[in-house]
């Protein structure tokens, strides 16, 4: 292995490989000519999938698209009281220059964002040791398969359920968390650790309800990866540590990016585990646009801090997918 | 290093005793034994002993405990008893990235996600080489098996031939002691894992590096290695050099798996000195076995290859011993020679004769043919 390739180097003699490569590589065209495999459905396949997807497109159209388009025009419209619907269809910006004003609002853009990053950040770190348990420790399908439905199992009840659970029974001043840390010396009844209705208690049921969001991209891109890559890796001196970094963990982005976006959206634009598990201490984007829509009826201006938050979405998954390549990777 | 060594079974695995005592140079595998979970025994009382320089070749059927006997040197399957040296020092409690062997995975086991040069420098990294000297090093690997043009692409880019090469060259970098290859040409078309033997093999011997190779092709294993392991059932069935595997196998197992043996079970009929008659009521063979304990009225066993079996024209008037009359079933031409499949008496017999015999046989199924063998050609089998 020495320098330059002249005689007595070893070295493997390419260029007979390389014939017997090309031998069968000009066979291969053939038999598959022959099985019929290489008969190209491309040209038909167009209108057939446009087909197949119609009703997919018919459904978001009309349940996503168009009122995602309402909303925007309704953002336009002006606030008029005692009008039918509470606007009338007069162009203006007021309504965004009225939100871009609004403190309140912008201070919950900033504590929606931030609760939603801790509950990412969260979620990626108790998530992923559960996937990497499940798919690269686990060794039989059956296994993984009935550990995964199990973690699966808080989902089978209502979401309503699990957040009023939460509150009281789980995270009220009496309940089995504080009680749980009182036992263990961490804080007492009387001077709780988990104040409930509070800032924390809801970021804290924001993980537990969305956890699983993160856990089933990652367990499926985990499952991909090659687990005689993982021994080659020790084999050529990595330990631990340096094959997860090298070999587990860039494989592994995908997953992570779609978790992240999936716990992002869900959580950035919550409303109704805010308000079970909040109750009226804690406020969020969704809530205020809620109290915009419901209490004021102020729906041009409702449709405007809606309108943002979607385009605060839309930047933030933007954001998200610049740490992977999603389209060459999956 | 004459000094023979102490406390392995005397019988089974004797041939199986290396040369040399464990502490010398080379690769040495004591009583290796591994019990699954489960109780499953996928190697049992396993002794080898590997030189530098060495191509060794694990052969066996699926199962056999080939497998997991390489990944026990490789440290990804750790022994249930017994010690694997490597130049006298002990294997056992070293996990893989210690170990001064690397492994040529079956399925090559490249990282998708890393180029080709990535891939090949990887080991390098994981060592700590600095950037640019392992950069250096990696081509020059990728130079020696001809893929420096193709640095830059993805593995899943290149063909079955070249991602095996990747594979070669990533393990290369690295200077291991010992090359362990799992079933490395399992991948391959089969044009290009007749060339890839050839040039695996001088490679070996440009390098003069170990290599212990696991395979379940007998072809492959004869034209590759210095010396094959034949395994069956978690146990060495045999240990020799390809000749003497392929013409002297010391067991039913081995005759069997090698192919295109006759196998004649019977009783020892008469015995003169070192020469046994073996007989089996219809087929009688003689063979010369030194030291072989049978006495008359003993069980036997004695395998003759197919290749060594003549065709007897001339023969008439009582059988004699190495020869049998036998009908033919079956005259299978396969170009340089022809398969007689026979019957001797209800046991199946096989004989090869040369490819030009094919005129004066074509066409002969149900008749009457005498053949015989040569008494040297005759194995007694443990």
């Amino acid at each position: 292995m020495s320098g330059s390739s002249g005689e007595g180097t070893p070295h493997l003699d390419v260029e007979e490989l390389e014939q017997a490569e090309e031998l069968v590589e000009q066979h291969l065209p053939k038999a598959e000519g022959a099985l019929g495999v290489a008969e190209g459905p491309q040209r038909r396949g167009g209108w057939i999938t446009a087909l197949w997807a119609a009703p997919g497109f018919g459904f978001l159209g009309f349940y996503l698209i168009a009122p995602l388009v309402f909303i925007v025009l309704v953002s336009f419209w002006t606030y008029q009281v005692g009008a039918k619907s509470g606007f009338v269809t007069d162009w203006t910006f007021s309504n965004y220059t009225e939100v871009f004003k609004d403190r309140v609002y912008w201070d919950n853009m900033w504590s929606s964002f931030y609760r939603s990053l801790i509950a990412v950040a969260a979620c990626l770190v108790f998530g992923f040791p559960i996937a990497y348990f499940l798919a690269l420790k686990v060794n039989s399908l059956r296994n993984q398969i009935a550990l995964f439905v199990l973690a699966l199992a808080p989902f089978w009840t209502s979401s309503l359920t699990r957040s009023v659970a939460w509150t009281f029974p789980l995270m009220g001043r009496e309940g089995a968390l504080n009680q749980l840390l009182s036992k263990i010396g961490l804080s007492s009844i009387d001077d709780p650790l988990i104040e409930p209705l509070s800032e924390t208690s809801v970021t804290l049921a924001m993980i537990q309800l969305y956890i699983l969001f993160m856990v089933t991209p990652l367990f499926f891109t985990l499952s991909q990866v090659d687990r005689t890559a993982l021994e080659a890796a020790s084999d050529l001196g990595g330990n631990w540590w340096r094959t997860f970094r090298e070999v587990i963990l860039p494989q592994t982005m995908p997953g992570v990016v779609i978790g992240s976006i999936f716990v992002f959206v869900l959580t950035m634009g919550e409303y109704g585990t805010v308000r079970l598990v909040g109750g009226n201490a804690v406020s969020s984007v969704g809530t205020i646009v809620n109290s915009r829509v419901e209490l004021a009826v102020q729906y041009p201006q409702g449709a405007a801090s809606a309108v943002l938050l979607v385009l605060a979405l839309i930047a933030g998954v933007f954001v998200i997918t610049r740490f992977s390549n999603l389209r060459e990777e999956l | 290093m004459a000094e023979e060594p102490v406390g392995r079974p005397s019988e089974g695995a004797a041939s199986a005793a290396p040369s040399t005592p464990p502490g010398s140079d080379g690769l040495d595998l004591i009583d290796v034994t591994k019990v699954f979970p489960g109780g499953t025994v996928a190697v049992e009382d396993f002794y080898l002993h590997v030189d530098h320089g060495e191509y060794v070749v694990l052969l066996g059927p699926s199962g056999c405990g080939k497998t997991t006997t390489l990944r026990m040197i490789g440290g990804h399957e750790f022994p249930t008893r017994g010690d694997i040296l490597l130049d006298g020092e002990s294997l056992v409690h070293l996990p893989p990235h210690k170990r001064p062997t690397t492994t040529v995975f079956q399925h090559f086991a490249l990282f998708p996600h890393r180029s080709v040069l990535q891939n090949v420098e990887f080991g390098l990294k994981m060592h700590g080489m600095p950037k640019e000297q392992r950069r250096r090093r990696a081509m020059e690997s990728l130079e020696m098996v001809g893929l420096e043009p193709l640095a830059d692409r993805k593995p899943r880019q290149l063909s079955g031939g070249q991602q095996q090469r990747v594979a070669l060259a990533r393990v290369l970098v690295t200077n291991p002691k010992a090359l362990l290859l799992d079933e490395p040409l399992g991948d391959l078309d089969r044009l290009l894992q007749l060339r890839m033997r050839v040039e695996l093999r001088n490679l070996q011997r440009q390098l003069g590096l170990m290599f212990v190779h696991v395979t379940h092709n007998q072809e492959e294993a004869l034209s590759m290695a210095d010396r094959i392991v034949v395994m069956n059932d978690a146990r060495i069935q045999q240990i020799g050099e390809p000749l003497a595997v392929a013409t002297r196998p010391e067991t039913e197992l081995v005759a069997r798996f090698m192919g295109d043996n006759n196998i004649i079970e019977g009783l020892v009929a008469s015995r003169e000195g070192d020469r046994l008659i073996v007989e089996n009521g219809i087929v009688r063979a003689s063979v010369v076995a030194p030291g072989d304990a049978r006495a008359v009225g003993d069980k036997a066993s004695v395998a003759v290859r197919a290749a060594a079996v003549e065709l007897d024209r001339n023969g008439s008037g009582p059988g004699d011993v190495n020869s049998a009359d036998c009908e033919i079933v079956f005259v299978e031409y396969l170009g340089d020679l022809v398969k007689l499949h026979l019957t001797a008496g209800g046991d199946r017999m096989l004989a090869k004769v040369p490819g030009e015999q094919y005129a004066s046989l074509r066409g002969r199924e149900g008749e009457t043919l005498r053949i015989r063998w040569k008494e040297e050609d005759v194995r007694l089998l443990r």
